[in-house]
This record gives C-alpha cells, sequence and structure tokens, in this order.
C-alpha cells in the first residue's frame, strides 16, 4: 500500500524528515509515535501533499509515486488525513462540504455521483453507527465546534470517504475518554483486508482501543525503533529519553 | 475627450416646466458645468477617480434625449413577481396583479424641486436634467404579498449618453414593500440616478440590487432614505459585473427605533470598480444601524468602501455596526476601505471593522485534501464568504435566483 524509503524532507531548508523507511501493507495498522518535534506531523502532511516542503526520497502509494500526484488526486485515489487541528471554514455548510467532497472522489473513480437524498441516507447512517449527532452537520464547516466535534468530524468524514489508507495525525489529542472511544470506533469498524492506517499519537491511551499491527517510535526524522503493541505499553512506563 | 460642458439649451428643451423649476435647473447646470465631473481633488472621489475614468473610457459623450421605443420584454421566471419596467431610466408599464392596486400609485417621476444645493457634482447634473423616472407610494396599512421587480432596461441607443433619472417611493404607515432593482444593459453609457425614499412609521423596505449579467455600463446613483418612527430599511447589493458602479447611499434616522441595514457582497472580476459610499445619520434616539461590505476582488480591479456612520448628541442609545472585508484573489487587485466615525452622543455603541487579506493556503489544503480541485476548493471558499450576506436574504427562490448570478461572475474568473 505504502512504501517509504530514505524519505527525507525540509521546510525553509531545515531539514524535519532525515532518512525515514516504512512499509505498509493492506489491512494492517501502524501506529507511530513519538516526542514533540519528531516529525511526526511533518510525515502526514509530506503524504497529503502540502505545499512548502522539499522532498526526496522514494515514497510510493500503490506502486505510484505519490510526489507527482496532486493533493486532490491523492484523496481522489483514496488518501486520507485527519488533521491534527482540522481547520474553519466559514460560510461553507458541511454537509454540502461533505458532499462536493464524496462526490468529487466518486467521480474520480468513475463510480455514480451520489444526489442529495442518497447521500443524507448515507451520513445519517454513517452518523448513527458512530453515535455522533447528525445535526452539527448543518452548521459551518467546523465552525464554533469543540475539539472533539472537530476531531469526530474528521473521523465521520473517513467513514463516509472511505479510504484506502487512513493518516490520522494526533486525532486523540485533547479528547475525552467517550470521543475517544468514538474514534477508535470509527477506525475499528473500518478495518479490512483492503484498508490500511497510520496512526499518528502521543499517547499509548488510544492504542487501549486499537489495536495497531506494529508500533514505530519516530525520533529526530528517522524511526529508531519499530515493534509491536507492548512497546506503546513499555513507552508509556520509560518516555522517549530512555530509547537511546 | 478633454473636456466636457453642457450647454444650457438642453434646458430650455424641457417641456412644461415652471420658471421657478427652469431656474433651479439652471443654476445646478451652472455648478455641474463650473466643476466638471468629480474627480479625486474631492474627499468623496477620492478612490474613484470619475472625471478621469469617464475621460479614459469615452471618445464621445452626450445628454440628448434618447428614444424609449423598443418591443421585447423578458420577465424573469425565477419567482413570482409584480412589476414596473423602465425603459432608458422611463417608466414604460407596471403590473401588480398580486397586489390590491387601489393600495398603489404610479406615476413618472412628480419634478418636486425642493432639494438643497449639493456639492456633488452629479447631482448638480442630475437636478438639471432629469426629467425621466418613476415615483411610487404604498398607501398606508399595506404589506406587498409578493415581491416587486424594477426592470431597468437599457436600449442600445444609450450608447455614449449620459442618462440623468430620478425616483421615488414612499411607503406610508405600517406598509411594507420588497423590491428587486434588475438592471438589464450591455452598452457603455453613464446612467446618473437620484433616489429618494421615505418610510413613514412602521414601515417595511427592503431592496436588492442585482444586474442580468456583466455590463459595459457606468453607474452611478445616489440613494437617500429617510426613515420615520419603528421603519425599517435594508440594502442588499449584489450588483457584481459592472465596469464602473458607485452607490451612494444617505440614510437618515430620523425619529426613534428606527434601523438601517446596509449589506453587500461582491465578486469583481478585470477592469471592474465598485465603490460603495455610505453616510448613516442617527438623529435620533434608540436607532440601530447595521452595515456588513463584502468584496471578492480578482485580478485587475478596484473595490472601495467607504463608510461613515453621524451620531446627533441626542441619538443616546444608538446602536451602530460597520464591517467591510475584502477578499483579494492576485496581487493585481486592489482594495479601499475608509470607516469613519463621528460622534457627539455619550451613550452609544458603536463599532467597526475592516480587513483585507488572501485566500487562507491551509483552508484551501484543507478541502483539497478531501478530493476537491484547486478551483472547486477555491470558489468555495470564496462562496463561504459572501455566504453570510446572501442568508440575508429569506426567500429561498430569490436566494437561488442572486447565487445563480454570483456563480456567473464566479465561474468567469
Amino acid at each position: 500500500m505504502l512504501e517509504i524509503k530514505n524519505l527525507k524532507a525540509s521546510i525553509n531548508n531545515k531539514p524535519i524528515l532525515k532518512g525515514l523507511n516504512l512499509n505498509i501493507k493492506p489491512g494492517e495498522l501502524h501506529a507511530i509515535m513519538g516526542p514533540n518535534g519528531s516529525g511526526k506531523s511533518t510525515l502526514a502532511n509530506v503524504l497529503s501533499g502540502k505545499n512548502g516542503y522539499e522532498v526526496s526520497g522514494v515514497l510510493n502509494y500503490k506502486g505510484e509515486n505519490l510526489k507527482e500526484i496532486p493533493v486532490e488526486v491523492r484523496a481522489q485515489k483514496g488518501i486520507f488525513l485527519a488533521f491534527q487541528y482540522p481547520l474553519e471554514i466559514p460560510g461553507v455548510n458541511t454537509n454540502i462540504f461533505l458532499k462536493t467532497s464524496l462526490n468529487s472522489i466518486l467521480k474520480a473513480k468513475g463510480d455514480k455521483e451520489l444526489d442529495s437524498l442518497a447521500f443524507l441516507k448515507l451520513v445519517r447512517e454513517k452518523s448513527l453507527e458512530l453515535g455522533i449527532d447528525e445535526k452539527f452537520l448543518s452548521r459551518q464547516l467546523n465552525v464554533g465546534f469543540s475539539g472533539g466535534e472537530k476531531k469526530k468530524n474528521e473521523i465521520l468524514q473517513m467513514k463516509i470517504l472511505e479510504p484506502y489508507l487512513s493518516i490520522l495525525d494526533e486525532t486523540d489529542s485533547g479528547l475525552d475518554i467517550d470521543a475517544l472511544k468514538i474514534i477508535a470506533k470509527g477506525v475499528n469498524s473500518s478495518r479490512s483486508s483492503k484498508k490500511s492506517f497510520l496512526v499518528i499519537t502521543h499517547y499509548q491511551r488510544l492504542l487501549d482501543y486499537i489495536k495497531p499491527d506494529f508500533v514505530h517510535v519516530l525520533a529526530d526524522g528517522k524511526i529508531v525503533k519499530t515493534g509491536c503493541g507492548e512497546l506503546a505499553q513499555e513507552l508509556e512506563k520509560t518516555g522517549y529519553t530512555k530509547l537511546n | 475627450m478633454q473636456n466636457f460642458e453642457i450647454n444650457s439649451n438642453q434646458i430650455d428643451k424641457i417641456k412644461k416646466i415652471t420658471l421657478e423649476e427652469k431656474n433651479f435647473r439652471f443654476k445646478n447646470l451652472e455648478l455641474f458645468n463650473a466643476s466638471g465631473f468629480p474627480n479625486n481633488r474631492l474627499e468623496d472621489w477620492k478612490f474613484s477617480d470619475f472625471k478621469n475614468i469617464v475621460y479614459n473610457n469615452f471618445d464621445e459623450l452626450d445628454t440628448k434625449k434618447v428614444s424609449s421605443d423598443f418591443n421585447k420584454m423578458d420577465l424573469l421566471k425565477d419567482f413570482e413577481h409584480n412589476y414596473i419596467f423602465l425603459v432608458n431610466g422611463n417608466l414604460h408599464s407596471s403590473n401588480f396583479s398580486y397586489e390590491d392596486k387601489n393600495k398603489i400609485k404610479i406615476n413618472t417621476y412628480d419634478k418636486s424641486i425642493d432639494y438643497k444645493i449639493s456639492t456633488n457634482p452629479l447631482i448638480c447634473l442630475n437636478h438639471a436634467l432629469a426629467e425621466n423616472g418613476y415615483s411610487l407610494e404604498i398607501e398606508k396599512n399595506y404589506k406587498f404579498k409578493k415581491v416587486l421587480v424594477i426592470y431597468n432596461f437599457f436600449t442600445n441607443d444609450v450608447k455614449n449618453k449620459i442618462l440623468n433619472n430620478k425616483n421615488k417611493i414612499t411607503i406610508k404607515e405600517n406598509s411594507e414593500l420588497h423590491v428587486v432593482e434588475y438592471t438589464i444593459n450591455e452598452t457603455k453609457f453613464i446612467n446618473n440616478v437620484y433616489e429618494n425614499i421615505i418610510l413613514e412609521k412602521n414601515a417595511k423596505f427592503k431592496n436588492l440590487i442585482v444586474q442580468s449579467k456583466k455590463s459595459d455600463g457606468f453607474f452611478y446613483k445616489f440613494i437617500k432614505n429617510k426613515l420615520l418612527f419603528n421603519s425599517e430599511s435594508s440594502n442588499l447589493i449584489f450588483s457584481s459585473g459592472l465596469k464602473f458602479n458607485k452607490l451612494d447611499l444617505e440614510c437618515d434616522l430620523t425619529e426613534e427605533n428606527s434601523r438601517c441595514n446596509i449589506l453587500s457582497a461582491l465578486f469583481l472580476n478585470k477592469n471592474e470598480h465598485q465603490e460603495i459610499k455610505t453616510l448613516v445619520n442617527h438623529l435620533a434616539p434608540n436607532c440601530k444601524s447595521n452595515q456588513k461590505v463584502k468584496n471578492v476582488l480578482s485580478t485587475e480591479c478596484k473595490g472601495v468602501y467607504q463608510g461613515k456612520i453621524y451620531v446627533k448628541d441626542i441619538a443616546q442609545k444608538t446602536d451602530a455596526y460597520q464591517l467591510s472585508k475584502a477578499l483579494l484573489l492576485e496581487d493585481s487587485a486592489e482594495f479601499n476601505s475608509k470607516p469613519e466615525l463621528e460622534i457627539y452622543a455619550d451613550d452609544v455603541k458603536c463599532s467597526h471593522g475592516s480587513s483585507s487579506g488572501n485566500i487562507d493556503e491551509d483552508s484551501l489544503h484543507y478541502l483539497m485534501t478531501r478530493g476537491l480541485n484547486q478551483k472547486d476548493s477555491k470558489n468555495l471558499l470564496i462562496k463561504g464568504f459572501l455566504n453570510d450576506v446572501i442568508d440575508f436574504i429569506k426567500s429561498p427562490s430569490i436566494k437561488k435566483f442572486i447565487e445563480s448570478k454570483l456563480d456567473q461572475q464566479i465561474n468567469e474568473y
């Protein structure tokens, strides 16, 4: 699904990722942990195609060179990034945005676009499944949403758009236990042999609810340690400083 | 074009006028000829040098009368409505089939001359030469059932002419009127309009300004609103697509509890120039005014907002709000904003704000990571920016109509 070799990324000549290797196969869930400033969010941004980074190394998604694929086409090909800080877009209705988004992805796939009725049915079903109040879908996109609502909205988008590769950038930060469970439910109910996840987190807490196949530790722009679920628990006890 | 002066025999040609009116017209013509078109040395015109704009765009220009002959009347099908049809500013026909006709008086303009002498050369020109327009009066206790569309249709005969029109709307006690002013024109000409709007006690007036499509016309309109006790006026401006447009709104809140709203959502394309200038006079206590001007500017265009709030010493408990926001899509776009507050009362709430900026790159990226291409993402952000003004339109069919007009403009970019 995703093959990263010797990935280097810098912004304003400042190197952040310094030769990162990662291989995610279909159906796998990888967690990336690491201290502040280790490059976790940069990795998420680079994968989503954000401007401003100088990127080198191998970055393949389903056999294609991701570096040459524009941002929106990445989304159309099934890459989804749940933002650490979802943006507030004033004046844009959440439902209308979601419908436009879904239809542009369906269109790119060559599938039939959904009309308003079919879309509403889908949204209702997915929000019910996650236990999200569908009322906030009639509000402006993320405007005046609480931190938890914004994150839940990201997961709802993920459920609706059904990506192959979902990248969750610290989606668990700042959430209460109930919201955390909703996020976990959204991820767990989406898992299948065709879908992969890259979950970026600070804390082991989320991994109590989402069972990763691999846990990687990112430090100073490189993956310094890889293990299974127990690695996260170990880190929780010892902290990152003991790693070296 | 170098110099522009109007011969006084133009006034001699106006028929059936009293000596008094004739003198009033002569005096105004003299004032206009002495100053010519307003230029940027006048404070009110500092961002829109009209003289320069006219001289750069017209090789010839005259004020001769034009025929109002035409035979094609295309009415809007987007929503049910009454209408007044103006041809080159002349009252051509009207239809109030949804209303009680006894409650409505419609006439050509009544030619009253009880105007103060103005320092604005275009108003002088209007006072000197205007002989067309309409006068609409709504009787007491009557609420319009359907919207009234004022079709402002210009034939190709107006090319290289200056048309001076004068209109008046009076809404009497407890009555309500909702107007959509719809301009249809493609020709290069100048339209100089003076409009008087009087709202009596408890009257309500909503005026929505829009045009059919892009136009090479140069429009200036002065609208004088006089509001009496507990009356409310709302001006909603959606006149995108004009080569030049300046709306000069003056709103006198003369009695308690009167309220005025001035809102605009504009999208300017290449070589378009629009100015909204407002003067809200709080002359009595407990009045409320709300101004929100939103401009999106694409490339090589200019937007201007000059907004002034005046609060008289007796106008305590005034609540006045003013906001101007501009979204600049290219470096070649220019937006000028000049907010002014002049307050002589000590127990008032007056706030104003002004900002201009570019499209937020992070917001754009967010939308694009959801599969929307750059153009669609930009369009969504632009519409989002303008939406809070559009949401002021309560009728779904009219809202849809306005949105489609804005989309035309946005899609051209």
